[in-house]
């Protein structure tokens, strides 16, 4: 996704010749003929970039806000909704940290191939919110948890050793694509952005048989809490090893909420152990919340507008 | 709740269907792909050698043109309903999804209303001898009052409220199932589970709470293997009671079996405080 950022900006910076030898001249044509000036799609206006930039910083600081302090499980989910049509549908996936790991890589390696710094930030925001609030990123703002986290249904508790294995697919992922990244010239290959299930739905084209793999991802989601996120995603590793040091995060406390289980129960992605969330694996979903029968006696009222409350547990 | 059900059927029908077009149109689309580039190959080979021909190689050209634009465009249309339709699913079908699914409050099982198959289950004494309800309905009166009075004097008998008896005391008199439901879940003295042979009490009082009655009867509920949500062995032979004070805060930790106290315990002397009623012949 970035890459297609990447590869706009990089055909600006560089002077690109068309090759035209072959192709038909003004004089050839000739009667007056003028080529029209504009034969490339023009990138997103400098300013706008940075606008986007913003709004993911904004939003996930919107994310922490909601999750930490409102503890609104309906703030995320409209969150996330607002995401999806922003981040996805609009702006077709493209301004997407977990593809810039590669060009991160890339650029970190070679001194020829430089990032611009929209890119940089939009690698490093979730990376230091995660820093101090966990992975505040992937619920409400990512995308691609977006679209996976509104499709859960009826979420199975999967077996915490089979969570375990399968999520180490995501580190062999993760290195995967920092090795084909690292390969030189022709042979590079960004395998996070080709291989990504998702961006064919964002951008409603693509390889059938990844819109098959995006489907069999959301038809799955809707009974194994984002797997996508869960299993292989590299930037999830990532935002993994920053929670450690995360201080503050989601959490399910005797003091503001019961001991009652029900969270864990409402968790689609495993994450709550012994009644407690756990930082590295929590997706900032706000699930645990909005099954909490202290927050719901506060908005018995307005429970009947959006039944995203909790209703999936 | 039909009209989310309803809701969720149709859009799910949408859903496929809109899958099923797109699939269509794409097959359709790649199988024609090759004989229309071998029909405009073939044209402009024609081309070459006459020229009178520009115009039908022209022609086919826009149709082809014209198919793939249609194409374009039925597809961006069927997408777009696509996302509509599984927003639509998902939003119908959460709602669908009951609340809190699987949640019930912890031991207040409600009481079954006349059905007439009783709930078959195993601790229930088949032959439970009813014939006490109605004495005692006859000492204490069927008014709604009585209904304290009634309710212990049926505890004190079977040790426990059976079903059975309760269903037989809402016959007999003016108290209705909620009423006895409520009332028997409220008060801490009743119990609506068949009590084992022996009623162990652990005191968790403030001086018990502090010298460790809960390793007590951590203990003791590892020792006697009785499950989490349950308070009896699977034996039988033993009943925990976590109670508020025994008055004997001197020997705290204590227990009471039955009519003994144990106190100053450890989880070992816990253990061995049983140890007597547990060789009791049955």
């Amino acid at each position: 996704m970035t890459l297609a950022l990447v590869v706009v900006l990089l055909a600006q910076a560089i002077p690109y010749q068309r090759p035209v030898e072959t192709a038909p001249q003004e004089k050839t044509i000739g009667g007056g003929y003028k080529t029209p000036p504009v034969q490339k799609p023009l990138p997103r206006d400098y300013w706008l970039q940075m606008a986007d930039v913003a709004l993911l910083g904004a939003a996930t600081g919107l994310s922490v806000w909601l999750a930490i302090k409102r503890r609104s499980r309906k703030g995320l989910a409209w969150l996330s909704i607002g995401s999806l049509a922003y981040f996805g549908f609009y702006r077709e996936g493209c301004i997407c940290p977990i593809g810039s790991i590669q060009n991160v890589t890339v650029a970190l390696t070679n001194p020829a191939y430089s990032i611009p710094i929209v890119v940089t930030a939009v690698f490093f925001i979730p990376l230091v919110v995660a820093l101090f609030f966990g992975r505040a990123f992937c619920g409400g703002v990512c995308p691609i948890g977006a679209i996976q986290d509104l499709v859960v249904l009826k979420p199975i508790q999967t077996p915490r050793r089979l969570d375990r294995i399968l999520g180490l697919l995501k580190y062999v992922y993760l290195g995967l694509a920092i090795f084909f990244a690292l390969k030189p010239g022709m042979a590079r290959d960004f395998l996070i952005c080709r291989f990504d299930p998702f961006v064919g739905f964002f951008r409603r084209t693509g390889a059938p048989h990844m819109f098959m793999l995006g489907g069999a991802f959301l038809i799955t989601g809707m009974f194994v809490g984002r797997p996508y996120c869960r299993y292989l995603c590299p930037y999830g590793a990532l935002l993994g090893w920053c929670t450690r040091l995360a201080r503050r995060g989601v959490t399910v406390t005797p003091d503001k909420e019961l001991d009652c289980g029900l969270c864990a129960r409402a968790c689609p992605y495993g994450a709550i152990e012994k009644m407690r969330a756990v930082r590295k694996d929590c997706l900032y979903c706000a699930r645990c919340y909005g099954s909490c029968p202290v927050y719901r006696r506060r908005s018995v009222s307005g429970a009947g507008s959006l039944d995203v409350q909790g209703s999936d547990s | 709740m039909t009209l989310y059900r309803r809701a969720a059927w149709a859009a799910g029908i949408l859903v496929v269907l809109c899958v099923a077009s797109l699939l269509a149109d794409y097959v359709i689309a790649a199988q024609r792909a090759p004989q229309d580039d071998k029909r405009i190959k073939s044209l402009q080979e024609q081309v070459k050698s006459d020229a009178s021909l520009a115009p039908n190689l022209a022609a086919e050209q826009k149709r082809i043109t014209g198919a793939h634009l249609a194409r374009k465009f039925r597809d961006r249309w069927l997408a777009w309903s696509l996302i509509a339709a599984s927003a639509a699913f998902l939003a119908s079908a959460k709602r669908l999804a009951p609340r809190g699914a699987g949640f019930q409050p912890a031991r207040v099982a409600s009481l079954p209303r006349s059905s007439p198959a009783p709930r078959s289950t195993p601790t229930l004494a088949p032959g439970l001898d009813l014939s006490f309800v109605d004495t005692a309905v006859a000492l204490h009166g069927s008014g709604i009052e009585s209904a304290i009075p009634l309710l212990q004097a049926i505890q004190t008998h079977y040790r426990y409220l059976p079903d059975e008896a309760l269903r037989r005391l809402c016959e007999l008199t003016e108290i209705t199932p909620a009423q006895v439901a409520g009332t028997s879940s409220f008060y801490g003295q009743f119990r609506r589970s068949p009590v084992g042979k022996h009623l162990v009490r652990v005191c968790h009082g403030t001086a018990c709470h502090v010298s460790g009655a809960r390793q007590i009867t951590e203990e003791l509920r590892r020792y006697l293997a009785i499950p989490d949500a349950a308070d009896t062995d699977p034996s039988r032979t033993f009943t925990i009671d976590e109670v508020a004070c025994l008055g004997c805060c001197s020997l705290a930790p204590v227990l009471m079996v039955d009519g003994h106290t144990a106190g100053r315990l450890t989880p070992a002397a816990a253990r061995e405080a049983l140890k007597p009623f547990d060789q009791e012949p049955a």
